[in-house]
């Protein structure tokens, strides 16, 4: 049976301040996995251990303790790196080259075909057509964004690791690369995605975890951190007709509330679990600081 | 080693379009051409001026290119981040090193011989014949600035880019001393210095100025073990180098 494509077990990062007389813990003890084909939400407010956590996924920081597997084999394996991509947060890349220069080195770096007409349709997937000899330079933060988005598609990869790729965009580049993530979770990839936006999160993603202080408060299938049980939703109708009613009404109090809209000869049209939005389950996980992990 | 070799041809590219490069291979040119227009009271004096000046410009300039070229790389890519999609996916931290270095040290490499060539050129346009010896003298010039290359990377993997360059320089003169001079700057530990100056090379295995310069054979076998003296050296500064950047954290 393969392995799944990303488990993180008791991550601990801590960084050394003041000569290394004392340390500061930026990922205390968090634990994670995603299964193949999945597109999995990464959630937190500034500082709650985001990028730490994902540049510890790639090897660029060691862990203090715990361990990491991507597709079972530790971060810096060559096999396991032949199936990542990976979209940085602000990418700034190497001001006088080419997108198309940038791709062929990258392409020979992997031990890809540098086919050129390859390249020209990524770019023109990834909404750089036309810019393909065009230095960097001259691109936008934006452009930019796209350009590590090819880079990151150009191996095919089986995991992508996106850190904030839609960060600073416009609404339009927004959508294309969520169309993308879409296009190739499809195509079978399974996809990791720290983000801030998140309705985006909520768009596209199977699973979230949701991370404050460096730890994990709450994670779940979307549908199921969007559904709680601690309220309900009860709309009825007044005796003698009226206009329909919607009320939130938390758990305890349920059974109450429906006996009194009973008492005054209401009738009650539906009772349900409320549906919160992701902001709403963010809000309450990132305040509370704890929570249902 | 196509990863590598790809890496450096990237690195030669980012390199020849800053401005750095050109800057002192402009310094160079206009010292080689300065020395060549220095009067001199006989004309075998004057070939030996412009041949023990011209090389000893070389050697300044093999310094000057591995501080220039090679200080600002690392922390340039940690500042724009290039560094980070380079290291997650494509390039392991050892395959970066030798990648950077080996397109530092090919840059370096053509400006030394652009240096050679200008000097070449200098003694021409004065009437003198050129030494047989003067492009082999070159060659181990440029082995000493891959050391000094080599050196440059390793600080840059923990100090900034304006300490690099006096800490360079302070390396390129210890190494300069004989074994006793070294002992000297602390004569009370002397067990201990001996010990730290076998961590340095002898730079002045790479100085064949004054034997060419008064028309003494040097015999090739001279400059072949020369040549593997300073790329063994440079070869344990990159593996010292390589050790302190594996711990480094990217943050």
């Amino acid at each position: 049976m393969e392995s799944m494509p990303l488990e993180v077990l008791d991550l601990v990062k801590n960084y050394p301040r003041r000569l290394g007389l004392s340390s500061f813990t930026a990922v205390s003890e968090l634990s994670l996995s995603m299964e193949e084909g999945q597109i999995l939400g990464f959630l937190g407010p500034n500082g709650a251990g985001k990028t730490t956590t994902i540049k510890c996924i790639l090897g660029l920081l060691k862990p203090s303790a715990g361990s990491i597997r991507l597709y079972g084999s530790p971060p810096a394996a060559p096999r396991t790196r032949r199936r990542l991509g990976f979209v940085p947060e602000n990418p700034d890349y190497e001001d006088s080259f080419t997108p198309l220069e940038f791709l062929t080195m990258f392409a020979r770096m992997r031990g890809l075909e540098d086919s050129r007409p390859d390249m020209v349709s990524l770019l023109e997937r990834v909404g750089l057509s036309g810019w393909e000899s065009t230095r960097i330079k001259s691109f936008s933060k934006g452009m930019r964004q796209r350009l590590s988005l090819a880079l990151a598609l150009q191996s095919v990869p089986d995991l992508i690791v996106m850190d904030e790729p839609t960060g600073g965009l416009d609404p339009l580049a927004r959508k294309e690369f969520r169309d993308i993530i879409l296009e190739e979770n499809q195509r079978g990839a399974s996809i990791f995605l720290s983000s801030h936006l998140l309705s985006e999160v909520e768009a596209v993603c199977h699973r979230a975890v949701i991370l404050s202080r460096g730890r994990v408060v709450r994670e779940g299938r979307m549908e199921d951190l969007l559904r709680t049980e601690s309220t309900y939703s009860v709309t009825w109708t007044p005796a003698g007709g009226g206009e329909k009613v919607t009320e939130t009404v938390p758990a305890a109090e349920l059974q109450e509330r429906l006996d009194d809209i009973r008492d005054r000869d209401g009738l009650i049209r539906e009772v349900g679990p409320r549906s919160l939005t992701l902001e709403e389950v963010f809000l309450s996980a990132t305040n509370s600081g704890g929570g249902g992990a | 080693m196509r990863a590598i070799w790809t890496f450096a041809l990237m690195t030669m590219r980012s390199l020849l379009r800053r401005r750095t490069i050109w800057g002192i291979v402009l310094v160079i040119i206009l010292a080689l051409l300065g020395i060549g227009q220095v009067p001199s009271f006989d004309v075998s004096g004057q070939s030996r001026f412009i041949i023990e000046f011209g090389l000893f410009g070389l050697e300044m300039g093999a310094l000057l290119l591995a501080i220039g070229l090679a200080s600002n790389i690392y922390p340039r890519d940690r500042e724009n981040r290039t560094i980070q999609p380079l290291l997650a996916v494509p390039l392991s931290r050892i395959r970066y090193l030798l990648g950077r270095f080996l397109g530092a040290a090919i840059v370096s490499g053509a400006a030394m011989l652009v240096g050679c060539l200008g000097l070449m050129l200098v003694l021409t346009l004065n009437g003198f014949a050129v030494p047989a010896a003067l492009l082999p003298a070159t060659l181990l010039l440029l082995v000493e600035g891959w050391f000094l290359l080599s050196v440059v990377f390793f600080f840059s993997f923990w100090t900034s880019p304006p300490l690099n360059a006096p800490l360079t320089v302070m390396i390129f003169i210890l190494s300069q001393m004989s074994v006793r001079e070294f002992v000297g700057l602390v004569p009370g530990a002397s067990w201990l210095m001996r010990t730290l100056r076998l961590l340095l090379p002898h730079m002045d295995v790479f100085h064949i100025k004054d034997p060419i310069a008064h028309g003494v054979d040097v015999p090739p076998v001279y400059f072949l073990l020369a040549a593997l003296y300073g790329i063994a050296y440079s070869v344990f500064m990159l593996s010292v180098a390589l050790a302190v950047f594996r711990e480094r954290d990217l943050r």
